[in-house]
């Protein structure tokens, strides 16, 4: 599977490149951002970071109320499109998946002109184990589905997440024992998002220290400086 | 020996697990009770992390298990091994002893309260006490608040005056601060366990925790014990079980006592990290990997024991 | 739907891959505390219940 290995460097390559870019942008306050510039060459790997990083891509757009910004033929949303087009989630999808996918498109609804083209239709992600999951699992997927914490996608998501604060509080202090700092981070951004956060987590502080311990992991990045950008409950 | 808890209370739901840790442990120290024999220069030159260290904890534990266990036949196995301790001290002479030798050290007088608290005194040691314990020296800061803590503790049991103020010195250790709950290694995790042991006087006492620092760590030793159970540190996530059941209502989580329970040898023994010792493995080095963790374990049975949740949640149903 | 894309098997490689970044499975925990630990627990940091011995601190950098 020496082919398939190679896919994964060269894909976690540009997804890094272009998490890198999304966190500049955010940290700029998004003035200048253009997913369509930010991406080296308009490959088949270019479309599948698009489709890996999912709404995260179009954070920076979601920075002040999330003016829509282009025309209607505005490059971001072709290529959005292709990417939508290019990786749709298979017939034995993963729930993660699945939502990451709906993010996508929540997000293209929300932040991209809408053109002559419908978006594709969002498809059904299951959501029992927002519920069910030990909260270890929980906090696993919660991260996983971090670019859905922007605010006004997936409500249902967020409101089932927020009832079960506390069990992500817990999964961040698990990830950053265990050292795995891109879910830290992840969670960290659902967690800035909820109004009952247990003040003894130190969040602001864990945030801080995780983006620091991570020594630059550019998708780390992307999650602290949307930390930053998106606070507060918006329930 | 053999401890039967049959027709003994049930009140505990998961009464069977937690006695069957006791008393496998139980068993397995009173085994290794030649692990435990003090040698004769145990004053002066053997070193005393291989040797009081040991015995004073079997001694405290015991004397915990001797005081809370609900089955009475595990009290007695444990109030057994507590005289034993004390006639390896030769009758606490051995605190005279090392008072004489080290007047400015802490443990004798930390020791020597655990027996005091039961009431085995040694008037010649007490004297001695009494001299350093008056000194100004005495009252200097230490290095460590939680085990300043135990200084208390120990002063409170011999009937000394205390040398600091408890609350003062407990606000400033790791649980007094409220450490971040993601920051902790494992120093600090073993000083979060025992700023709650010496505040509840080892689980006697757990009203004496304050409410919010019961309610940090309500809300963060599920995380605790998950983590460290990840990590196999045995003895740390049995420390953790204890602490969980010195708070209000005794938190029990059922899945971590399994994985405990799990991790013991065939004869009762809990190691400290990781897998069992090796069966070929010599006595000693059975004892040194697993006397500890194993009366961690009992300790922990017990006050969850004596605790008794009102009813034992379903592992799916812990959360939420 | 725009699908001027030329690679169905480098695309279907990479679907793959996207699935395996979008579901991974966790890192293997990587645990390392002070190396101050490691001498504490001589005569003068003796706590009752802490562990018997300095060892050796677990830090597989994995």
């Amino acid at each position: 599977m020496a082919g398939q290995a190679q896919e994964n460097s060269s894909l976690s390559t540009v997804v890094a490149d272009v998490a890198g870019g999304v966190a500049l942008a955010l940290d700029g306050e998004g003035g200048s951002y253009a997913l369509s510039a930010l991406l080296a060459q308009r490959d088949t790997v270019a479309l599948a970071a698009i489709r890996v990083l999912g709404a995260d891509v179009l954070a920076p757009y979601a920075l002040n109320g999330g003016a829509v910004r282009g025309g209607s033929d505005a490059p971001d949303s072709q290529v959005v499109r292709r990417a939508l087009a290019a990786y749709p989630p298979g017939a034995d999808a993963s729930d993660v998946s699945l939502w990451s996918y709906r993010g996508l498109v929540e997000a293209s609804r929300a932040f991209l002109p809408p053109g002559g083209e419908d978006w594709p239709v969002e498809p059904q992600a299951g959501d029992t184990w927002v519920r069910t999951d030990p909260w270890p699992k929980l906090a696993h997927r919660a991260s996983q589905l971090a670019a859905l914490s922007l605010p006004g996608l997936a409500p249902g998501l967020a409101a089932g997440l927020a009832a079960r604060t506390d069990d992500l509080a817990r999964g961040f202090v698990r990830a950053v024992r265990r050292r795995d700092w891109l879910q830290a981070a992840g969670l960290g951004r659902w967690l800035v998002r909820m109004p009952d956060v247990p003040d003894t987590l130190g969040l602001e502080a864990g945030l801080v220290f995780v983006h620091r311990m991570s020594g630059g992991d550019p998708r780390v990045s992307l999650h602290a400086s949307a930390a930053r950008c998106f606070p507060g409950g918006s329930r | 020996m053999s401890i039967r808890t049959t027709d003994a209370g049930r009140a505990h739901p998961d009464a069977e697990l937690l006695d069957g840790v006791v008393t496998g442990a139980l068993q397995w120290l009173d085994s290794m009770r030649g692990a435990f024999r003090l040698p004769a220069d145990v004053a002066t030159d053997a070193d005393p992390n291989t040797t009081l260290k040991p015995l004073g904890e079997l001694a405290e534990l015991a004397q915990v298990l001797h005081a809370l266990h609900p089955v009475a036949p595990v009290r007695e196995a444990a109030a057994d091994l507590f005289a034993f301790a004390w006639k390896e001290t030769r009758d606490g002479e051995l605190f005279a002893e090392l008072v004489r030798g080290e007047p400015a050290g802490t443990y004798p007088v930390e020791l020597y309260g655990v027996f005091a608290r039961a009431g085995l005194r040694h008037p010649g040691a007490e004297e001695l006490i009494g001299a350093t314990t008056a000194l100004r020296r005495w009252r200097v800061a230490r290095d460590d608040h939680t085990r300043t803590l135990g200084v208390l503790n120990a002063e409170a049991r011999v009937g000394l005056p205390p040398h600091a103020r408890f609350d003062a010195v407990l606000a400033c250790t790791g649980l007094g601060r409220c450490s971040e709950p993601w920051a902790l290694d494992r120093k600090a995790a073993y000083g979060i366990t025992h700023d709650v042991f010496h505040t509840t006087d080892w689980g006697r006492a757990p009203g004496r925790l304050p409410a919010p620092l019961a309610d940090y760590l309500r809300l963060w030793l599920p995380a605790w014990t998950e983590s460290w159970s990840e990590e196999q540190l045995w003895d740390l996530v049995g420390e953790f079980l204890a602490v969980s059941a010195c708070l209000p209502d005794a938190p029990y989580d059922a899945g971590a006592w399994r994985r405990l329970a799990a991790a013991r040898t065939p004869d009762g023994a809990l190691p400290e990290i990781g897998d069992p010792p090796r069966r070929d493995a010599d006595q000693q080095a059975v004892f040194t990997a697993c006397y500890h963790s194993t009366l961690v374990a009992a300790f922990a049975a017990t006050l969850a024991r004596a605790a008794a949740p009102a009813a034992l949640p379903q592992e799916s149903e812990r959360t939420p | 739907m725009a699908t001027e894309l030329t690679a169905p098997v480098e695309t279907a490689a990479l679907a793959a891959a996207v699935e395996g970044l979008l579901d991974s499975a966790e890192p293997e925990g990587i645990y390392r505390d002070t190396r101050e630990c490691g001498g504490g627990l001589l005569l003068a940091a003796l706590l009752l219940i802490s562990p018997p011995t300095p060892r050796a601190p677990k830090t597989d950098a994995r």
